[in-house]
């Protein structure tokens, strides 16, 4: 067995695994956590909040956009540019028809490849700048927030490195730490890709209950 | 032996002797044709092999064939008259020896001076105490653009050096098929961060227009010694050497820009010379920057005490401001810039940005 074979195969089906149960394991743990009852008179829906608040936030509103503006417009570009690249992208289509369903799926063009690689490039870097050189951000920052960052640059540094699809050890690199990322993603915080909806759930709810917008 | 026998044995022996005495024969008179098949070939007779007609020998034709002499097409494409393009190899040829040579020697002597620069002299440090007020220096916005840029140059400085030196450095450490795939990857990474890199430059040079003009006492500050003077010549927000850090960057960056995008887009330029000095340009100018951008680093990081405090958190000392800027640094005090405590620095540079 080669070492592309290994990494697309036995490691890569570990890593989804862990991938899959560790973060199914997380979620069932949060939830299991359950909250306090919460005795105030109820003014409109809790359930109504929760759900109203999944969308809402994904906008700052109130005082917000303007100081957020940098954080925000490169968290779009990265998370964006991101998606686009991983469910669109020619290599990964073909890859998840091979390894995880065969279902007909749309692929982006070459050019949109690479352009939504380079918005997606330019938000991470953008994100981690800011991590490094905002007094706060240095504060409240620690390994994982920078190994998570770092993961993620290589695994795409590396796809882009392996654009080509002309060497294997560039593919092999590729998806290398692509299984290294499925790993480490359920005990990092890497799973605010998936807990993002729960926390704000529970403050839509928790505002939606008094009659607040959340 | 009977006589029936000498006889077999004499008949033998003479076939033996016909067929030794042919082959000699044989060999020698191709031996002795052999002038004269050449002399009928002799290009002063008028005729040459290949089917070259007329009296231009084999070495004269393709010669010039390869010294890009031009044909006759009757396509409508007339760069296809041209069998060889010369400047192809004359591209090679600077590519192979001088550019890495030179830009070898370049970057050398630039990591050598800082090095011994670094072991003679080591840090310039503050003369005075840090007082504990500081001067807001650079905003939040300019240190992200700057770190912005920094990242992606570093990035492509080292997929660069990879394509330009790696066949020198990398191949006989690493082979052939190593060095194949590693700058192969340098490649792809150097196309897709490149276009990254211009937009973020831009942007750069149009944030820090404002304070990078030459102006009086700039170059007073040069003639007083620089910073190798022992009482720090007094400059404005930037002094000469940053200046001109920046319109490196200015001039050098945008030769970098521009050929590079002829590069990934060879089609603009419909010429192959075109590219050739695109690579040149680009090679050339990216050397210059990452030779001047090592001692770039090792005084804003190391060779300078103070002087990363302005880039990571955005504010200086005021000691650190009087002796280094010193007329920035009264400007920024009359104008009560200068704040107690870095927490107000901080929200002093967030209020910045925001407006």
């Amino acid at each position: 067995m080669s070492f592309l074979e290994f990494v697309e195969g036995p490691l890569w089906y570990v890593a989804a695994a862990v991938f899959l149960i560790g973060a199914l394991w997380k979620v069932v743990g949060i939830l299991r956590l359950g909250r306090k009852a919460d005795l105030s008179i109820p003014r409109a829906s809790a359930t109504a909040g929760a759900v109203r608040s999944q969308f809402l936030h994904f906008v700052p509103h109130g005082g917000f956009p303007f100081r957020t503006i940098y954080h925000l417009t490169a968290g779009y570009m990265f998370h964006i540019g991101l998606f686009l690249v991983l469910l669109f992208g020619a290599p990964h289509v073909i890859f998840a028809q091979n390894n995880i369903y065969a279902l007909p799926w749309v692929t982006m063009p070459y050019w949109g490849f690479v352009v939504a690689a380079q918005v997606a490039f330019a938000g991470l870097i953008l994100l981690w700048v800011r991590r490094i050189s905002d007094p706060v951000m240095i504060k409240i920052s620690d390994k994982d927030d920078h190994i998570g960052s770092w993961l993620t640059f290589l695994v795409m540094l590396s796809g882009c490195m392996a654009l080509q699809e002309s060497v294997v050890a560039l593919r092999a690199t590729h998806m290398l730490l692509v299984d290294m990322w499925l790993i480490y993603f359920p005990f990092s915080r890497l799973m605010h890709a998936v807990t993002f909806m729960f926390s704000r759930g529970y403050t839509g709810a928790f505002f939606g209950r008094r009659g607040i917008v959340p | 032996m009977t006589s029936r026998g000498l006889t077999r044995f004499l008949q033998k022996l003479g076939c033996a002797g016909v067929i030794v005495l042919g082959v000699w024969f044989g060999m020698t008179g191709i031996a002795l044709n052999a002038p004269a098949f050449a002399q009928t070939q002799d290009p002063a007779a008028g005729s040459v092999p290949g089917d070259t007609k007329g009296s231009t020998s084999d070495s004269d034709f393709w010669r010039s064939i390869s010294q890009g002499e031009r044909g006759k097409v009757s396509i409508p494409d007339q760069k296809a008259a041209v069998m060889i393009n010369r400047s192809g190899e004359d591209w090679r040829l600077v590519r192979m020896g001088p550019l890495p040579l030179w830009g070898g020697v370049l970057i050398g002597i630039s990591l050598v001076g800082i090095l011994g620069f670094a072991l003679l002299h080591g840090k310039f440090k503050m003369h005075g105490q840090r007082t504990g007020r500081v001067i807001p220096r650079f905003s939040q916005a300019e240190r992200w653009v700057h770190w912005f840029v920094a990242s992606l140059f570093i990035l492509l400085g080292l997929t660069g050096l990879v394509i330009l030196f790696g066949r020198f450095l990398l191949k006989p450490v690493l082979g052939a098929d190593a060095l194949g795939a590693i700058a192969n990857a340098g490649l792809q990474a150097h196309n897709l961060l490149g276009p990254i890199f211009i937009v973020a430059m831009t942007i750069m040079l149009v944030m820090y227009f404002k304070d990078n003009f030459y102006q009086k006492g700039d170059f007073t500050w040069a003639f007083k010694g620089a910073f190798f003077s022992k009482n720090h010549p007094p400059s404005w927000k930037y002094n000469l050497g940053e200046k001109s850090w920046y319109w490196l960057i200015a001039f050098a960056g945008t030769a970098i820009a521009v050929s590079g995008v002829f590069l990934i887009f060879p089609t603009v330029l419909d010429d192959v010379r075109g590219m050739q000095l695109s690579h040149i340009v680009h090679a050339i100018c990216a050397i210059v920057l990452i030779a001047a951008s090592l001692g770039h680093i090792y005084l804003g990081v190391w060779g300078v005490e103070g002087a990363v405090d302005g880039m990571t958190l955005g504010y200086v000392d005021e000691t650190w401001g009087l002796e280094h800027h010193r007329w920035w640094a009264e400007e920024e005090i009359k104008k009560n810039h200068a704040v107690k405590s870095a927490s107000e620095a901080v929200l002093a540079a967030k209020k910045e940005t925001s407006t």
